[in-house]
């Protein structure tokens, strides 16, 4: 079960990107995504393929791993690129297939997009890498803090969410048992028509459902007989601190964007 | 918010994010869809399962390739396909009439998904909608029956109180 966790892969470490605070990193994240489309020539793109790069070394990952989040999506890429390869008829003709042509600029266009969705990938998996649920739901915790005005409850849904992370594995290994004990049982859920496997779907979902509930009934109690109260004056056992090094970070991505907008032409 | 309510919706969140990532050995041909989606029927039965379902789409989104892309997206989507769902099922009566409208509102909704798709991929818009929105549709009319099987043994409606 545990490999199938692959995503969400903290990867514990001690670089700089690591140390970088949650909240930081999801900022600069966010900005990143705003970022990447500014580039539209050969220098901007050049350059966000160095930036993107220049944080995986810092951030001391293995490349392998960066590669290994771009498995799932490598069909999409390489479809992406095909597909403006083939219908961008921009610049002059490159290759006369006979039923159609390929011209300079689609091919240019292909890779454009292709890096494009290369750095957004990478730079997002280095932030799940490097960072743990955990704290990312805190950051966002703390940065969705002014939405209390509007009445939005903030704290509980971190709470959830801090909740939600600590089950999950639990409820994979019981989806687990559950599959292998009706499996044990003669249902079949890999093999047989498409009506059959979703009936097995049934036998899977009630046990699932009726022990989850039993879960979280039982936490509702204990959290209420010890007199749980969110919010206001509960302190924290995790706590996040901003410093010098993350304001830096996030000025450098800004430099890194003025650069930008003034390279693109 | 109740404990009860808040511990619910934090196991349905933790079940939509299991029920994705261990039952891929469910994915029927081709189309990748998430069998997690039929949970979003769960609005049906109580409107407070809807922080559950989110949360759900939003852990899940963490851990996806595209990270805070379809962290957005994918929460807009759900967000707004819930809200106009508890905008339309108050007036109709029939449990399984409530279910189709879900399993069309969210099919209808995926142009956010396949916008989203346009943005980082520059895909053709409206095939990227037809994709999705297909595979959504498929899972979501599937959950149906599911669903339903699941509310007769269990009282989803009060299980929050």
């Amino acid at each position: 079960m545990l490999e199938k966790m692959i995503f969400g892969r903290y990867i514990p470490g001690d670089s700089i990107v690591h140390r970088i605070d949650a909240r930081a990193k999801l900022v600069f994240v966010f900005l990143f995504i705003a970022i990447v489309f500014l580039a539209n020539n050969w220098i901007t793109y050049g350059l966000l393929i160095a930036f993107t790069l220049t944080i995986v070394a810092v951030s001391g990952i293995r490349f392998y791993f960066i590669v290994s989040g771009l498995k799932p999506v490598l069909f999409l890429l390489v479809f992406t690129f095909l597909l403006h390869t083939f219908f961008t008829k921009e610049g002059t003709v490159l290759l006369d297939l006979g039923f159609t042509e390929i011209y300079t600029g689609g091919v240019i266009q292909g890779i454009f997009i292709a890096i494009r969705f290369f750095v957004l990938v990478v730079m997002t998996t280095i932030l799940t890498l490097t960072t743990t649920p955990i704290s990312i739901t805190d950051a966002l915790e703390l940065l969705l803090n002014p939405l209390k005005k509007i009445k939005l409850p903030v704290h509980e849904l971190a709470l959830m969410m801090s909740i939600s992370l600590r089950f999950i594995p639990t409820l994979m290994d019981e989806t687990d048992k559950i599959m292998k004990a009706q499996m044990a049982r003669g249902s079949d859920m890999t093999t047989g028509p498409f009506k059959e496997r979703m009936k097995a779907v049934v036998p899977l979902l009630i046990p699932l459902f009726v022990s989850a509930f039993k879960r979280a009934e039982d936490l509702a109690t204990a959290m209420e007989v010890r007199g749980y109260k969110g919010g206001e004056g509960r302190t924290r056992y995790r706590q996040l601190d901003w410093n010098l090094r993350d304001t830096v970070a996030i000025l450098l991505l800004v430099v890194f964007a003025v650069g930008l907008f003034l390279l693109r032409s | 918010m109740k404990m009860k309510t808040l511990t619910v919706n934090a196991i349905i969140a933790a079940l939509y994010v299991a029920v994705s990532l261990a039952i891929p050995a469910l994915a029927f041909g081709n189309l990748q869809f998430r069998i997690a989606e039929m949970f979003n029927h769960l609005i049906v039965f109580n409107k407070r399962y809807f922080f559950g379902i989110v949360a759900g789409v939003f852990i899940t989104n963490l851990f996806s390739p595209l990270g805070i892309y379809d962290l957005t997206f994918g929460v807009a989507h759900s967000v707004i396909s819930l809200g106009v769902v508890l905008l339309i099922i108050p007036r109709l009566k029939s449990e399984t009439h409530k279910m189709i409208v879900t399993a069309v509102v969210f099919t209808l909704t995926t142009f956010i998904i396949a916008y989203e798709l346009v943005l980082v991929y520059a895909l053709p818009f409206y095939l990227t909608w037809l994709t999705v929105g297909a595979g959504e549709l498929i899972v979501m009319l599937i959950g149906i029956p599911i669903i339903k099987a699941l509310g007769k043994r269990l009282n989803l409606a009060t299980l929050l109180n």
